[in-house]
């Protein structure tokens, strides 16, 4: 192997100096949890050994994360495939099946021990001994033990990764957990989303491929880059809200005119993810730009969250406009008073929730 | 006798485990066994839930044939409801519906179903500039030139076409031939490259297809930016109830749909026809002739008995599906069950399904005998409306209930159940929905539509290249591939169409996208139910759903998988994926390749073929998650 496809190559090919190749080394060396004195090693590992082995497991889930990597518009799917990574395991794109793909599967883990990442898409059903989801003639529950015990890293990849995602919800008949709940010891990144965004999916990837390392995280594990605000925060429909202009039925003036959302349920002022900034598509569109709220598909919890389409708990607003031609006679006072108490009433909203308080602090009634 | 296990199976959606039963001294393939081997119970969690809300759970049901679940789930509620939604909110969700099963169906070929045929190791023994050559002789011989209607079109020149250069097939043989060399073969690891069937095509076709593997990869996206425009994302686009949530305005600058919006939507829809027109059907023909030539007409198994189909694509709104309606406005009446059109269509014999037949149990109804679970009359199939399961894992036949080694065919071997018509199994999917559209005509059944006449069209087109009639073609392994590719075709015009039609009623003065009439739960009766039908990519979809005192009492799917890869019936009949692995021939018993081939031609989709079903009313505490009966 002539290195060409190692982190060393690549940090060549993209220009990067050879001391912030060894800074990442040294974080590596860091987050595999290995003494500085191990740092030649790695070193020596990240100049000669390949592309970052990937294995890619599927539990309760329905495939919608893999949809979302594979429209990833930049990177491009076949650049992460070919280029970023080395897929060695996946249920949806290898080419191998059965047997075959297990004994590789068993392989890769001895081969790459503790290098690989793990990346998890779907729920960890924990029900009947873990019966109600099995692969290889095992519970998924075991397979995902067994592969996480060797990795060096996990990828919880979507909600129900995450979170524990639909099936989860109320009742939740086959006892799902996400995948934390099951795996420990190991540095988890938490990549929600139903699903998360083509290219935040594969910027966590492409972080790793590009600064050998995973990416700055928030208190709950997701990368603040990507989960840093709310969708409220940079959404191109917060001047209507700040100027209490809102959609009060699908299809009246207000949802042609494209004012705020929030009165028809939308889960914005309460939902971190890049919907709003980076937008899908690379800033074609997002679900508020289409017309409809926010569902908050990537906060825990999101599907026992009451009915979608009521306005969330415990946020005031201003008088409603439901006349476009009367814009300017909006007094903004009761907005800007409404705007300054949202951010810091958007912490009691689970509260209220729990409580099944869903009275709104000020403001007339939807 | 050999018995085979395949488990997982891959390039597919859910978790799926086949066995056989194989007589290696001939090849034949004595016993099949399908089984979906993970359960979620998705209809559980949206009971005593909001109608209004049921889409978005439903369609987590699948990621991949995103939309599918949700429209049905609508139109089931809308049904209920007696809610008619407006012409542009039929014509919107008419275009997601295609732009999907395009998306879906191209997918599919080339990302989960084309390894199965070419291999990246083959392709390194291509001669680039003969790989050229190959591509133009492709185009030349394989391209179909039939379209839909076309009121308008501003696509000057076809952006997506396949290249043709040395240099282009040189370089791509040189990546997979440096992946190849590192030893790092990632997705294309620990294949059966090694498969006699992988010589059946030569090293050009090979080059050629991996190159367009990659090419239709990084270009797939852009089909489904319908979704991103009028949902909002994708996948898991966004809808409501009573129509659309994107409003149209032409006198606003932030309105969802706009004149930049549906430009948009203008430019996916073209470059989606080039690239099905031009790399998709003819990929699909060319080696699809190959393998016809040289006899590959196995795999049809129950296509050639019994196929079904619920009919799609309304081309107005309607008042209702139970109550006829909805059956009257389709431009793709593959509504009905053609028997035996794999003895010609002389002998095959067409049956009428009305909307009256799926409401009644004694034409559509489920069974459980080798499904993990019980009913309450032992034997009985139950209609899904009248629905009732209880969970009853049993473990397999040899090994634990946590390691298994062989499943019992004589006994519960699935989370799946059996979808009966009338009593019997049937084929579902783009092959079922041809074969029916192609007798409805030929037999005089229907007057064709453009939709119906374009699928008459192309299946004679494809007769006359591979020289033999259609029931020999079609109703096997390569016919069910090509069916789907047909349907892509089709389903690029259908989006062309209805995108037309949009922009027609919009400019008559209609930007109309919701009924709003119903939104309140105060205005709905205290019980209704309805019933919510679509084509979706793998077949006959229905939701169910039964309306209490504004919340769902009672809701269930029944899926095109579930249809296809169902266990036996209680007298041993075997559904679709059973039966075409036993109309398969296996050259090497421990590498079965022609197995995962014939099943893969199904597209499966387990996770939504994997459900459970409840009593009307009964509380969500009737769901046991002990298997042995404790409660």
């Amino acid at each position: 192997m002539d290195g060409k496809d190692s982190l060393w190559g690549l940090f060549q090919q993209r220009g990067l100096s050879r001391r912030s190749f060894l800074k990442v080394c040294m974080t590596i060396t860091g987050i595999l949890g290995l003494s500085p004195a191990m740092l030649p090693k790695v070193v020596s590992a990240a100049e000669q050994n390949p592309l970052p082995v990937v294995v890619w497991l599927h539990g309760h889930e329905c495939t919608g994360c893999d949809e979302s990597f594979i429209r990833s518009q930049s990177p491009l799917a076949s650049d992460v495939l070919l280029n970023m990574i080395s897929l060695e395991y996946s249920d949806t794109l290898s080419a191998a099946a059965g047997e075959p793909f297990e004994h590789h599967l068993e392989e890769v883990m001895k081969r790459y021990e503790g290098k690989y990442l793990l990346a998890v898409e779907g729920g960890v059903s924990t029900g009947n001994e873990g019966t109600f989801c099995m692969v290889g003639g095992k519970p998924f529950v075991a397979a995902l033990k067994e592969a996480a015990r060797g990795a060096a890293a996990v990828l919880e990849i979507g909600s129900c990764a995450a979170w524990g995602g639909v099936q989860a919800a109320k009742p939740n008949p086959t006892n799902t957990v996400a995948v934390h709940t099951v795996v420990s010891g190991k540095p988890i990144i938490k990549i929600p989303g139903c699903p998360p965004i083509p290219e935040v999916l594969t910027g966590v990837v492409m972080h790793y491929a590009m600064f050998g390392q995973l990416p700055p995280v928030d208190s709950q594990g997701r990368p603040k880059q990507f989960y840093g605000n709310r969708i409220h925060d940079t959404c191109y429909r917060r001047p209507f809200f700040n100027s209490g202009m809102f959609a009060e039925q699908f299809d009246d003036a207000g949802s042609k005119a494209g004012w705020c959302l929030y009165k028809l349920g939308c889960r914005g002022p309460e939902t971190y993810n890049s919907c709003g900034n980076l937008r899908w598509w690379n800033g074609l569109s997002y679900p508020i730009q289409s017309g409809h709220g926010c569902i908050g598909c990537s906060s825990n919890g999101f599907w026992d969250n009451d009915h979608f389409y009521d306005r969330m708990p415990g946020i005031p607003v201003a008088k409603t406009i439901t006349n476009a031609d009367t814009i300017g006679l909006v007094v903004g006072g009761a907005a800007v008073a409404g705007v300054a108490a949202h951010g810091a009433l958007s912490v009691l909203q689970k509260s209220k929730r729990r409580s099944g308080e869903h009275e709104e602090v000020g403001g007339p009634k939807a | 006798m050999k018995r085979v296990v395949v488990d997982p199976v891959t390039r597919i959606e859910g978790h799926l485990r086949v066995e056989i039963k194989l007589d290696e001294a001939t090849g034949k393939v004595e016993d099949a066994l399908s089984s979906g081997t993970a359960w979620r119970g998705l209809e559980v969690v949206v009971k005593d839930r909001d109608p209004r809300d049921i889409w978005a759970f439903v369609q987590r049901i699948c990621g991949v044939c995103t939309g599918m679940h949700a429209i049905s789930s609508l139109r089931a509620v809308e049904d209920a409801l007696g809610i008619e939604i407006p012409k542009n909110a039929n014509s919107i969700r008419n275009i997601m519906l295609s732009c999907q099963n395009v998306h879906d169906h191209l997918v599919h070929f080339y990302h989960l179903h084309a390894l199965d045929w070419v291999s990246p190791v083959a392709a390194l023994k291509a001669d680039p500039k003969a790989t050229g050559d190959l591509q133009n002789a492709v185009l030349d011989k394989y391209s179909l030139p039939l379209a839909g209607p076309m009121d308008f079109n501003f696509n000057a020149y076809p952006k997506e076409f396949p290249k043709a250069t040395t240099a282009y097939y040189k370089t791509v043989q040189d990546k997979i031939k440096k992946i190849v060399e590192n030893g790092q073969l990632g997705i294309f690891s620990a294949q059966w490259w090694d498969h006699p069937d992988y010589e059946v095509l030569p090293p050009e076709v090979h080059l050629l297809a991996v190159a367009h593997y990659l090419n239709m990869l990084d270009r797939q996206r852009d089909i489904v930016v319908p979704h991103v425009i009028f949902g909002g994302k994708n996948p898991h686009p966004h809808f409501i109830v009573g129509g659309m949530p994107c409003a149209i305005s032409m006198n606003d600058m932030n309105a969802p749909i706009n004149t930049e919006r549906l430009a948009a939507v203008d430019a996916s829809i073209n470059a989606t026809i080039d690239m099905v027109n031009s790399f998709y059907v003819p990929d699909v023909l060319a080696i699809g002739e190959l393998y016809v030539k040289k006899g590959y007409v196995d795999g049809g198994g129950l296509a050639k008995e019994r196929v079904l189909g619920f009919g799609d694509f309304p081309d107005e709104p309607y008042s209702g599906i139970a109550n006829g309606e909805y059956h009257k406005k389709l431009l793709l009446r593959c509504d009905g069950v053609v028997e035996n059109f794999g003895q010609g269509l002389d002998k095959a014999v067409y049956h009428e399904l009305s909307a009256q037949d799926i409401t009644d149990p004694a034409v559509l109804a489920e069974g459980v005998d080798h499904s993990w679970y019980s009913y309450p009359e032992k034997g009985k199939d139950l209609h899904p409306w009248e629905g009732d399961t209880e969970p009853q894992f049993t473990g397999p036949k040899e090994g634990t209930k946590t390691q298994w080694k062989y499943l019992d065919e004589n006994a519960k071997y699935s989370w799946l159940k059996t979808p009966k018509w009338k009593g019997k199994t049937a084929e579902v999917g783009p092959l079922a929905r041809y074969i029916i559209v192609y007798t409805k005509v030929k037999k005089g059944v229907i007057q064709p539509t453009w939709v119906e006449k374009m699928v008459v069209d192309q299946i004679e087109a494809v007769s006359k290249v591979l020289s033999v009639p259609p029931e020999v073609w079609l109703p096997t392994t390569v016919g069910r591939t090509a069916a789907r590719a047909l349907e892509t075709q089709l389903n690029a015009y259908i989006s062309k169409y209805f995108f037309d039609k949009l922009i027609k009623n919009i400019r008559s003065g209609d930007t109309s996208t919701a009924n709003t009439e119903k939104w309140d739960p105060k205005t709905w009766p205290e019980q209704a139910r309805g019933v919510g039908l679509t084509e979706a990519p793998r077949g006959a979809l229905s939701h169910w759903i039964v309306i209490k005192d504004g919340k769902a009492a009672n809701y269930q799917a029944v899926v095109p998988t579930t249809w296809n890869a169902c266990p036996r019936d209680s007298q041993g009949v075997h559904g679709a994926y059973e039966a075409c692995m036993i109309d398969t021939k296996v050259k090497v018993a421990d590498k079965p390749l022609e197995i995962l081939k014939a099943v893969r031609s199904f597209d499966p989709c387990l996770a939504c073929s994997t459900h459970l079903y409840d009593t009307a009313g009964k509380p969500i505490g009737v769901v046991h998650s002990d298997p042995y009966g404790k409660k």
